[in-house]
């Protein structure tokens, strides 16, 4: 048995985290704050606690500024991207966790590579490219790229959780005169949902989080939501238009803070997975 | 299973991976070494000039404009130029003169030295992209493994608020994460309405070369340090209690517990950590954007998104992003090679 902890420590132990805690959440606490603000209590000298409430940042944003399109070029881009990333990303896993010789290996070697990639790389070539071939400022575009550049990460995750399912169970599949394919479909699929929802979270939060490359590919009626904060960003001296974009930017956070509620423990799982598989 | 099946699954992947990644990589490697530009020609434009009393003039001026093809876009002209791309990007003549300058001495050579380099906007770039490699990594691994051993101390029920609490500023998006650190830091803002309060001066903490660099590398230390902690306190979940009590039987101190039984144990996951993190602040941009200006702060990425997008230069651009790689590379090395290793072995 391990000693009790001395009171001392206890309480430093307990100072440090109340100090990291704020750290990691009053940027975003002050954010939300600001934006219920009028402007001239959110930048009032000293700093108010409390200040009247007022939605009218909110409704500029959404309604008058069309954020709600945003909103679902947003949720259009994200979801198709989870959705092909998942489809094609657990055949090449499966592929790649039966897979003995060594090519698996190889391509395991050059996704690490390629997740390496800085993105602005690949727009470098795609900016030419797509403007040649007449694919500028299209769903199917982005959604497309977003999930090529997802794929190594992808697939090095899902081989992760594809390795720890017994082969077993998939060769008693074969046996009894399944064919791959439907091994793969009728065994090995049903015994993954959890690796499954784990990476299909970190799918949504890269093509949620994307600025970069969404931000060049699409423009005009097509962006998302994360793409059109560049609207508001250097407004520093004009604190209405800094208000909406604090608004806008607080409307960003909310599907995420969801998120994080309802899967933490996917989350986390999928954060120490690499670290587990190398 | 054999390999023509596993061609099958993996085919979709492959051809997603290879249209998009690799070959805008080859695609970009030739635009490095080619100069595009629109092919003109000198058309005569009639334009007819009104004089007086309804009289008018026909005026015939040679104007260049672009040759259309026959879907009416502009034709591209793509010369092969060489390395002169890269030259634009590297500067080497300018690196030169900076260098023979430095050679022949003087009072300041090396502030000198530094000025000359650091004014190209590659080396500016290369300097604080490593600057922030440099400083976000050790306090990254540090400030994870404290608040990872503090969560670890504290009792069960409150462990799922505080990892709910620390995964904020990594899993939410970078842009606003950056952007909520800056509001924070305006002259106006609540850190300078704080600092007065307390009847400090008032800072201006975006109008200096070194705040701004501080601040863009305490973001990085703010947004990465949940996924240190996530990793290492899963670490500490799996540590050998036995070794522990077999330590404190000893009569190992607590510190000597941690340094030598805790930490050992999670040494590969620090080295893992490290690993990923500076592939990602390799490639830092979101931060450099928001707090952005390349005078002050610049990183490679960001160098090359300023190329493409202000200059409109593909050419300067490719050159700049092979350069980038060929960084990563240069860091990827050593973590292929081990791995290479211990497939060999296996």
């Amino acid at each position: 048995m391990r000693r009790a902890p001395s009171p001392l420590l206890s309480a430093a132990n307990g100072a440090f985290l109340a100090l990291w805690v704020f750290a990691a959440a009053f940027p975003f606490a002050w954010m939300a704050l600001l934006s219920l603000r009028a402007p001239v209590d959110a930048f009032a000298q000293p700093p108010l606690l409390f200040a009247p409430v007022t939605f009218s940042h909110f409704y500029q944003v959404w309604v008058v500024d069309g954020f709600w399109h945003q909103a679902i070029n947003s949720a259009v881009i994200t979801l198709g991207t989870v959705g092909i990333s998942l489809s094609i990303g657990c055949l090449a896993a499966y592929g790649l966790a039966r897979y003995r010789g060594s090519l698996g290996f190889w391509l395991l070697m050059a996704a690490l590579v390629f997740r390496a990639m800085p993105h602005v790389v690949l727009l470098t070539a795609y900016k030419p490219a797509f403007f040649q071939l007449g694919l500028w400022n299209r769903y199917e575009t982005l959604i497309v790229v977003l999930v090529a550049i997802n794929q190594p990460f992808t697939i090095w995750m899902l081989r992760g959780f594809f390795v720890n399912i017994p082969a077993e169970l998939d060769e008693a599949a074969l046996v009894d005169g399944c064919t791959r394919l439907q091994a793969f479909r009728r065994v090995i699929m049903p015994v993954m949902w959890p690796g499954v929802i784990t990476a299909g979270l970190f799918s949504f939060l890269l093509a949620y989080n994307d600025y970069l490359i969404s931000s060049q590919l699409m423009n005009g009626d097509h962006m998302t939501m994360t793409a059109a904060l560049s609207n508001y960003m250097n407004s520093n001296d004009d604190a209405v238009k800094l208000l909406r974009g604090i608004a806008g930017a607080v409307s960003v956070c909310i599907p995420l803070i969801f998120l994080i509620l309802f899967f933490q423990r996917q989350i986390v799982a999928g954060l120490v997975q690499g670290a587990v598989k190398g | 299973m054999n390999t023509r099946s596993f061609a099958g699954f993996v085919a979709p992947s492959v051809v997603a991976m290879v249209l998009l990644i690799l070959a805008p990589l080859i695609g970009t490697a030739w635009l490095s070494i080619h100069e595009g530009y629109v092919k003109t020609e000198l058309a005569e434009v009639r334009t007819v000039v009104p004089l007086f009393g309804g009289l008018t003039r026909v005026e015939v001026q040679k104007v260049p404009q672009a040759v259309r093809d026959a879907d009416g876009r502009p034709v591209r002209i793509w010369n092969y130029v060489g390395l002169d791309n890269y030259g634009n990007v590297l500067r080497i003549d300018r690196l030169a003169a900076g260098l023979s300058a430095a050679a022949a001495g003087g009072v300041d050579w090396i502030t000198q030295l530094y000025r000359d380099i650091t004014t190209i906007e590659f080396w500016s770039a290369l300097e604080f992209s490593l600057l922030y490699i440099a400083a976000t990594t050790p306090c990254v691994l540090l400030l994870g493994f404290t608040v990872a051993l503090a969560v670890d101390r504290t009792a069960k029920r409150i462990r799922g608020a505080l990892i709910f609490a620390s995964l904020l500023p990594f899993i939410i998006t970078p842009v606003v994460g950056a952007l909520s650190i800056y509001w924070l830091f305006l002259d106006g803002a609540v850190v300078n309405a704080a600092l007065q309060a307390l009847g400090f001066s008032k800072f201006y903490f975006l109008s200096t070369a070194t705040s701004i660099r501080s601040l863009i590398i305490l973001y990085g230390v703010w947004h990465v340090t949940p996924f240190a902690f996530v990793v290492l306190y899963a670490g500490l979940q799996t540590l050998p209690q036995d070794a522990l009590e077999a330590a404190e039987v000893d009569g190992a101190t607590a510190w000597q517990r941690l340094r030598f039984v805790t930490v050992p144990h999670l040494a590969p996951l620090f080295a893992f950590v490290t690993l990923i993190h500076v592939m990602d602040a390799y490639r830092v941009f979101e931060p450099v954007l928001v707090f952005g200006s390349n005078l002050y702060a610049n990183s490679l990425q960001y160098m090359t998104y300023r190329i493409l997008n202000l200059e409109d230069n593909y050419s300067k651009a490719a050159a700049a992003s092979l350069l980038t790689v060929a960084g990563i590379l240069v860091l990827l090395v050593p973590m292929l090679r081990r791995t290479w290793r211990e497939h060999r072995a296996a």
